[in-house]
């Protein structure tokens, strides 16, 4: 037997691999960066496994060869590749009857709903990451927000100062995915700077945990399941079970979202999943219907002078810092 | 030896071992072995890797390893490269002058 690689897969290589994984009821992933396949003598994939971002995903293996070794091929080589591009926190999704397969190869079990388990391979990561959060001495109640801040608006600014008005503490957990226009370092920073009049305020970086695109991945593993449901639900269990149970928060607000309907349908699954686990959803409404992807409008017009009434002074100075540095260009 | 960054050395190929050495603020090892032959094997694993760190002047670490019934020279040879490649440190002694093996 031996290996073929892609990165990205293309051309033949590409084609032999969906197929493949089609015959095993599995779909392959747009997002995909590198995939790995064993051949066997007469070039027909026997095993195949593949990387995005951090996330090992569409991994199968032909009936039959399912002993440990094949998946350890595969799995072998995804890390290595992924380690040579500077990531060492590795995830993957798989069906909950694989866990033991892939516990033998180093990844332990975060959080599973009816049809997939997603794995680390750090035995400790997510209890190492609460652990490591600043949080209040006193107990009482405790609530949250998630948010992206892109960038910190005076809507986020209201969301928060009313949210922190009604519990003890309030943990404040900003999304490090750098995906978005403002990078996640100066997201964090606004919003830290946005709420330093508030005591109560614990804001912190969300890591790989919440929201990321490990645990928000668009592989699904069957494709009978509906990709958009299992992807939010897994996020949100995680969040309760293994992030808010043990900071001991109850109450998770969330401002109404009237702009975006995948953040909309985030939130509807969210009411849904987290009384679950002993947690209300508290949908505040929006502040003068700000919302950042206005300012970010604003901001590609050029219209500083109107921004100012989106945002706090310390977001208006880094934009301006920003749109300044792009007028010198 | 001390440890600056992740550095990884090994696959989980049968009779290999995967290390990934990371930094640990505090002082110790903290070692996460997973074996194929941990059953039977375990504590002779952990002591051979926690003595090829030792003899490495590595005091603060955090040691992942997955193995699949490597031989104690492989994983020695594992562990160190793994320590090496976290310490940035690429003057690994292959032959000591004059001697004979």
């Amino acid at each position: 037997m031996f290996t073929e690689t892609g990165a990205p897969p293309s051309g033949a290589l590409l084609n032999r691999t969906k197929r493949f994984l089609q015959s095993q009821g599995l779909r392959f992933d747009d997002d995909v960066e590198f995939t790995v396949n064993l051949l066997d003598e007469d070039g027909e994939i026997v095993a195949t496994g593949s990387l995005a971002h951090n996330v090992l995903k569409c991994i199968a293996v032909k009936e039959g060869l399912r002993g440990e070794g094949t998946a350890a091929t595969i799995v072998s080589e995804l890390a290595t590749q992924s380690f040579h591009l500077g990531r060492t926190h590795l995830f993957l999704f798989t069906k909950p009857e694989n866990e033991e397969q892939f516990a033998s190869l180093g990844f332990y079990p975060m959080a599973a709903t009816g049809d997939v388990l997603m794995m680390e391979n750090r035995k400790t990561g997510i209890d190492d990451y609460v652990k490591s959060l600043k949080k209040p001495e006193a107990g009482g109640k405790i609530g949250t927000v998630v948010v992206n801040c892109n960038p910190f608006t005076l809507g986020h600014q209201y969301l928060m100062e009313t949210a922190s008005s009604r519990v003890d503490a309030l943990h404040v957990f900003v999304l490090s995915e750098d995906r978005s226009q403002f990078p996640a370092d100066l997201r964090y920073r606004l919003v830290l700077e946005g709420v330093s009049h508030l005591k109560n305020v614990y804001v912190h970086k969300s890591g790989d945990y919440i929201i990321s695109s490990a645990t928000f991945p668009t592989y699904f593993l069957k494709e009978s399941v509906k990709p958009d449901e299992v992807n939010g639900t897994l996020d949100l269990t995680l969040f309760a079970k293994r992030i808010a149970k043990p900071l001991g928060i109850t109450v998770r607000f969330v401002g109404t979202e009237p702009f975006c309907p995948t953040t909309a349908r985030y939130n509807l699954l969210m009411k849904k999943i987290l009384p679950r686990y002993g947690i209300e959803v508290v949908e505040l409404e929006r502040k003068d219907q700000i919302s950042a992807s206005k300012v970010r409008k604003l901001m590609a017009e050029g219209k500083l002078e109107e921004i100012k009434k989106l945002v706090p002074e310390t977001t208006y100075r880094a934009i301006s810092d920003i749109l300044k540095a792009e007028n010198r260009r | 030896m001390q440890i600056l960054e992740v550095g990884v050395a090994g696959t989980m190929e049968s009779s290999d071992i995967m290390v990934r050495i990371e930094p640990k603020d505090t002082e110790g090892i903290e070692l996460t072995l997973e074996s194929s032959v941990g059953q039977q094997y375990g504590p002779q694993i952990r002591r051979v890797i926690l003595e090829t760190l030792r003899s490495l002047g590595v005091t603060k670490a955090k040691v992942d390893a997955v193995d699949k019934g490597a031989l104690d020279c492989a994983i020695e040879a594992r562990v160190s490269v793994a320590a090496f490649r976290a310490a940035r440190r690429d003057d690994y002694q292959w032959k000591t002058k004059g001697a004979e093996a």
